[in-house]
């Protein structure tokens, strides 16, 4: 579980986060949303240590967050697949793999196999510069790259970005299949909140920077002042 | 076959050869460098050479060549190591500038302290391959142990540079941690090590370039001894293009062939002139090196 | 500034260039001085006079420029005439290094290019002022200073043609090779510019009358030349930063500033990339070569030796020392190449080491080693950055 406690972050004037807490259950999808500059962003980025808060803590389960490097946060389990997905494109897919499995104690080979095995695209890819795949597939690898390491958190910003329709609801489900199989916390940032909240349990809605709705998901869903303000479901 | 040998061409491509794989192993320091931090170190040839005067000051202490020759390698390690942490942890993000500044100023500091505790006399290092070049039915070919020394040295400095980088999970980390640091950091990649170790493997492997050098009967180790060669490393370097170690082992041994015949053929005057010839036109042709892959800038 | 005030400015300036022609004819023993001596104090009281003009340095900059310029070249002009002929002669020296430093602090801080080729281009402004005085006897020195700082401009150009698509390092490889290769074009030409040895100018640069007639007869040669050679080296300082003020403040100086910064958004504002960049990289030449030809005036000749790879060096590490991008960096920068052996001495003392044997003789070079390095990490905007940030805090604290 990922618990935020009280946190604020600032870009020298300009304040990010304000007082943000919420939890992040085991096993269960929490899907953040809100339009952009709402700090979505921000928040995962302090989460996994790229950014640090000026206040407030952090914790996955007993462990404090705060404070720590992003490469022993990393190390602790807590999987970032970024905005803009950070697939090296210089390196092949298998390499891109390889990398992912580096710090965990993971077997290799068998680990290559499972990712494989879960997204076969990537296996006949695998020898190609990362950079020649499409934007699907290029997701695909910044997942397996992730979960290759064997997380037991995966935060998630924007998957569907630049991504068709059918790709992105293909994609969510695939999320929701790796939190049930794997038992993963997964934090998922989205601007497409309609999908997201089809295969999330909780949600939590920012808005500039601070929290203004943090409840199950089909309760947000319904919430006709959250659909129009702050989700930008206008139906 | 054997007027052949001996004959001028073959004579200036063996000569050119071997100042070829030294051009190239001083423009692969380089490209490492600026592939994992993006600074240009224009003390390329001067910390190694403070690494070599140090392991080579044993000499007087009854070492032997070979012990000596290790132990200017591990200083060198040692120096690139220490320089990354205390010099230029604090230029990256700064401005081209200033990194060039700190790195000369650097570069003349060391010129000055090696001569200042050794002195800028000679000194010839006891080599265990002889510099005479051997002969082919009377005549000179232009080879000899120590040539031989030189390349086969070289070359296994190369491969083993690339199987580094190509084959083991620790050359993984380093590209990565060059390419991509943010996204590395968030595989668990300790960036900061691996940058370190960068600038580790590049003094190392410019120590053991500067031991080549220095250990050549007809040239000894002097405070300035890599000056002249790390101007040639560095045209070399920029010609192959600074993101490609390929690009720049393969652009110092064409150079260093080409150069010989120039200084065969026309005069010592020509050499650096058709040296900048050569970046002129390579550069106006192919502005960021010629074995770069072109990357769009992110706007 | 109302009428009355008007008035009364007016009045204060003539009163003072009053007192300043009747002082001249009466300090000086005869009529040629005297108009000498009246005619500079003139200049400078109606050079500060136009400087307290309020609201001129907004509405007029070029006016405000050009009469701080007049003011401060006149005062050390008339300082020359007191001066020892060492002095003036560091000062000469130091003034010529301070015109290149202004050309390279101007390319790397205004438009952000790296050139370590500048020892290079000194010396074509040096060499084509020896060569040309070799072969043209009669030729005023105006004119042999601008035939260098054209010969600079033009090969200025034929490198910075190619140049402007290159990226930092590349441009100071490119650089770099031009300076390390300098001594090689030269010998390759051996028979114009006189091998190892150099050239000497045919006639040395003396003084032209009404200047020798300042002094009591019987002063020597050496105190009247070196004045005569610290008064045109100043001069051509003046002009050279008074050109360069404008150029900074001009529409093409902001173009460059943006280039530097940000050059995708240059571009997309229509700013031509690869013409502002040639202008700069000529420009920098033009006044390296201009430095390098007031160098070979100074001593009267010219040698290969001189403009080597080190030069440059140095030449980048006094501007970086005096501060990039400022018009008072490159004059500090210039103060400290004339009198760098008292500066580093200076810093010796202060570091309380007493240095033995090898490394007395290389005090210089580590000195110098460890100043760059500090410099550059702790103030990278050099002295006259540092300067600037002082003063800044104590405005700011003054205002409470």
């Amino acid at each position: 579980m990922i618990s935020v406690d009280g946190l604020s972050v600032s870009y020298g004037a300009v304040q990010a986060l304000r007082d943000v807490t919420f939890s992040a259950p085991t096993g269960q999808i929490t899907a953040v949303l809100g339009s952009n500059g709402a700090g979505k962003t921000t928040l995962l980025r302090t989460i996994s240590g790229l950014q640090s808060p000026t206040k407030g803590s952090i914790h996955l389960d007993d462990h404090e967050l705060l404070g720590q490097k992003p490469e022993n946060i990393a190390r602790l389990g807590v999987g970032h697949v970024p905005e803009g997905r950070g697939v090296i494109g210089e390196f092949t897919v298998e390499e891109n793999l390889r990398l992912g499995a580096l710090m965990a104690q993971v077997n290799l080979r068998e680990g290559l196999e499972e990712q494989y095995t879960q997204f076969p695209v990537l296996s006949e890819r695998r020898r190609q510069a990362a950079a020649k795949l499409s934007g699907g597939e290029r997701q695909m690898l910044a997942m397996a790259r992730a979960l290759i390491a064997k997380p037991s958190a995966l935060l998630l910003d924007e998957p569907s970005l630049g991504l068709a329709p059918l790709v992105t609801s293909q994609l969510m489900h695939t999320i929701q299949h790796l939190c049930r199989t794997n038992h993963l916390t997964v934090v998922l940032v989205e601007q497409n909140a309609s999908s997201a909240l089809r295969i999330a349990d909780r949600a939590v809605v920012l808005h500039l920077g601070k929290v203004v709705a943090n409840d199950l998901a089909p309760v947000v869903a319904e919430d006709e002042n959250l659909r129009q303000y702050y989700l930008g479901m206008v139906e | 076959m054997d007027s052949f040998l001996t004959s001028r061409i073959v004579t200036d491509i063996l000569s050119g050869l071997t100042n070829g794989v030294v051009y190239g192993l001083v423009a692969l320091s380089l490209v490492l460098v600026w592939r994992s931090t993006r600074i240009l170190n224009f003390a390329q040839g001067a910390m190694p050479m403070f690494a070599t005067y140090l392991g080579m000051g044993l000499l007087s202490y009854h070492f032997g060549y070979w012990a000596c020759v290790v132990i200017s390698i591990a200083a060198g390690f040692a120096i690139g190591g220490v320089t990354e942490r205390v010099l230029v942890r604090g230029l990256y993000g700064k401005p081209e500038i200033n990194p060039i500044v700190v790195m000369v100023g650097f570069l003349i500091v060391l010129e000055a302290v090696a001569a200042a505790i050794w002195s800028t006399l000679p000194r010839g290092l006891p080599s265990p391959f002889s510099p005479i070049d051997w002969q082919i039915g009377g005549k000179p070919f232009a080879m000899s142990d120590f040539s031989v020394y030189e390349i086969v040295t070289a070359l296994v400095v190369m491969t083993a540079v690339a199987l580094l980088f190509r084959f083991t999970k620790l050359g993984l980390q380093l590209r990565a941690a060059a390419l991509a640091p943010e996204v590395s950091r968030l595989l668990g990649v300790r960036v900061g090590r691996m940058l370190t170790l960068g600038w580790m493997l590049s003094t190392a492997v410019g120590t053991i370039t500067t031991v080549l050098v220095a250990s050549n009967f007809f040239t000894g180790l002097t405070p300035q001894v890599m000056d002249g060669i790390f101007a040639f490393g560095f045209i070399a370097a920029a010609v192959g293009g600074l993101d490609s170690p390929v690009g720049a082992i393969i652009s110092g041994v064409v150079m260093g062939i080409i150069l010989q015949f120039v200084g065969d053929f026309l005069n010592s005057n020509a050499i650096i002139l058709v040296a900048l010839a050569i970046l002129i036109v390579s550069l106006m042709v192919r502005p960021n090196g010629i074995f770069t892959k072109s990357t769009a800038r992110r706007v | 500034m109302t009428i009355s005030s008007n008035r009364r400015h007016v009045f204060v300036t003539a009163v003072f260039l009053g007192l300043a022609v009747v002082a001249s004819f009466l300090l000086t023993s005869n009529g040629h001085s005297a108009l000498v001596l009246g005619l500079m104090t003139a200049l400078f009281v109606i050079g500060v006079s136009v400087l307290r003009i309020p609201g001129l340095h907004t509405n007029h900059p070029v006016v405000a420029r050009g009469a701080l310029t007049v003011a401060a070249l006149v005062a050390t002009l008339i300082a020359t005439y007191f001066l020892s002929a060492t002095t003036n002669f560091n000062l000469a020296t130091g003034a010529a290094m301070s015109i290149v430093l202004l050309g390279l602090s101007f390319l790397t801080g205004a438009s952000g290019q790296i050139s370590l080729g500048n020892s290079a281009f000194m010396g074509v402004g040096a060499f084509a002022m020896a060569i040309w005085a070799n072969h043209h006897t009669t030729t005023p020195i105006v004119v042999s200073l601008l035939i260098a700082v054209i010969a600079g401009a033009l090969v200025g150009l034929l490198l910075g043609l190619p140049a402007t698509r290159l990226r930092g390092p590349y441009l100071a490889g490119m650089t770099l090779a031009f300076a390390v290769a300098f001594g090689a074009i030269l010998a390759s030409f051996n028979s114009w510019t006189g091998g190892d040895a150099g050239l000497q100018l045919p006639t040395a640069v003396t003084p032209p009358h009404w200047l020798t007639s300042l002094y009591q007869s019987g002063t020597s040669l050496l105190t009247t030349n070196t004045m005569w050679l610290a008064d045109i080296s100043i001069v051509a300082t003046g002009v050279a930063f008074f050109f360069m003020g404008n150029l900074f403040a001009s529409r093409t100086g902001r173009a460059m500033r943006l280039i530097r910064d940000n050059d995708v958004a240059a571009e997309l504002v229509g700013v031509s990339l690869p013409r502002t960049r040639v202008i700069a990289f000529v420009i920098s030449s033009a006044y390296a070569a201009l430095g390098g030809a007031l160098w070979t005036l100074i001593n009267n000749s010219v040698s290969p030796s001189t403009y080597s790879f080190a030069l440059s060096i140095t030449i980048l590490s006094l501007v970086v020392i005096g501060g990039i991008g400022t018009i008072p960096g490159a004059l500090i920068g210039g103060l400290i190449y004339a009198y760098s052996s008292a500066v580093i001495s200076w810093i010796v003392t202060q570091t309380g080491l007493k240095p033995q044997g090898n490394f007395a003789s290389q005090m210089n070079g580590i000195i110098f080693g460890v100043l760059l390095i500090v410099v550059m990490l702790f103030a990278p905007m050099g002295i006259s950055g540092a300067v600037l940030r002082a003063w800044r805090k104590r405005r700011s604290h003054l205002r409470g």
